[in-house]
């Protein structure tokens, strides 16, 4: 089939996303979207592969260091050459994550961003690092959500700030697909908002408290053992 | 010289069955695709959207109504000119109307497959071409009238 019809078939095959945070849900299940998604030429389905593994958390978290991410992105990034609103929409999503990383650091009580390029990616690390100590980090008319998510963050609001974070997200897909409709870049976009979709929707009380107590469990299991330094002789008396 | 301008004359005689049959496949190739797409996601209201992919079909026919206004018996180099230059803008403007057509038709496929109630309006763009369409068809069929026989 023609590459462009392909794309067309694909596209309106895909159920419409809508609103993030409504109850509408993400409209399609993971395995009918992979069903879908076969018909992405060879290529682009290596692409979309990699663009994910570098925008979407449930990858990110397995990766260990930031140097690794950052290498990644890079590398990301330059396979994108023939998709420039995909290069921007990566390298935007780095940055945002930056920028999260900086206001998290600030909060734990860094006195200052140190070398940003080393656990940072983007255009704003040395604004970042020139000034730590502005709500935005003298971002704000790029940026005008960042002193929100300062608030937000400082106060503690976590769900809030999630949510105010994933919109904004939402919205940068948005705008770097609204002149694309029907061709990959289109088809990226749409995963991408699935993605955060399906994020929030599973999101629940439930679950948060059953992944703390696994996580307890982990690291209960490799602590040592208050007893182990005390000799056997003496547990014996 | 009268050879090549006779030439011409069979040229634009012929753009715009020709052009228009390549702008109607285009079209409807884009909007079937939509329709095609559309079907897999709905489990209703499947004919409306074939039904509305089959739109940029009427550019073929226009062209066949452009040829017969344009056609003189017999081919005359007087009219040669003027039946190429009439003819194959007529022909490009089919085609351009109905690969565009094509075009408006997925996107209204794609947009009330969300949401239904607008699949009417979602439609109109697609009919200001078809419009777009008639005019050059209206005064194609206009300016034959003044072509010598």
């Amino acid at each position: 089939m023609n590459s462009r019809l392909q794309y067309i078939t694909l596209i309106t095959s895909l159920p419409h996303i809508g609103r993030i945070f409504t109850e509408h849900g993400t409209g399609i299940s993971r395995y009918r979207l992979e069903e879908r998604l076969k018909m992405l030429e060879p290529e682009h389905s290596r692409l979309l592969e990699r663009i994910v593994s570098v925008t979407a958390w449930s990858s990110v978290s397995k990766i260990e260091t930031d140097a690794e991410i950052i290498g990644l992105a890079s590398a990301v990034i330059q396979e994108l050459t023939c998709y420039p609103d995909l290069q921007e929409l990566v390298l935007l999503r780095m940055e945002t994550r930056t920028l999260i990383a900086a206001l998290r650091r600030r909060r734990e009580g860094a006195n200052d961003a140190g070398d940003v390029t080393s656990w940072g990616f983007g255009r704003w690390c040395r604004t970042i690092r020139e000034n730590w100590n502005d709500p935005a980090f003298g971002l704000s008319h790029i940026v005008p959500w960042a002193s929100e998510a300062d608030r937000l963050m400082k106060g503690g609001d976590h769900v809030s700030f999630e949510r105010l974070v994933l919109t904004e997200v939402f919205r940068q897909i948005g705008r770097h697909s609204a002149s694309h409709e029907f061709d990959f870049t289109a088809v990226v976009a749409y995963v991408l908002r699935w993605i955060i979709v399906e994020r929030w929707s599973i999101y629940s009380t439930v679950k948060a408290s059953e992944r703390l107590r696994g996580l307890l469990a982990e690291a209960l299991k490799s602590a040592p053992s208050p007893f182990s330094a005390v000799p056997e002789t003496e547990i014996a008396v | 010289m009268n050879e090549f301008v006779m030439a011409l004359g069979w040229l634009g005689l012929y753009a715009p069955v020709a052009l228009g049959a390549i702008g109607s496949c285009m079209g409807c190739g884009i909007g079937g695709s939509a329709a095609i797409g559309a079907m897999l996601d709905t489990e209703s209201g499947h004919g409306r959207f074939i039904g509305v992919s089959l739109m940029p079909s009427s550019q073929v026919i226009y062209g066949i109504v452009i040829m017969f206004s344009l056609q003189r018996d017999p081919m005359t180099a007087e009219a040669a000119g003027a039946i190429f230059g009439i003819g194959l803008l007529a022909g490009f403007a089919m085609l351009y109307a109905g690969i565009r057509q094509g075009e408006a038709i997925a996107s209204a496929i794609n947009a009330s497959k969300a949401k239904p109630e607008i699949f009417g309006i979602s439609l109109a763009p697609a009919a200001v071409l078809e419009g777009f369409a008639v005019f050059a068809l209206v005064f194609a069929l206009v300016l034959s009238g003044s072509i010598p026989a």
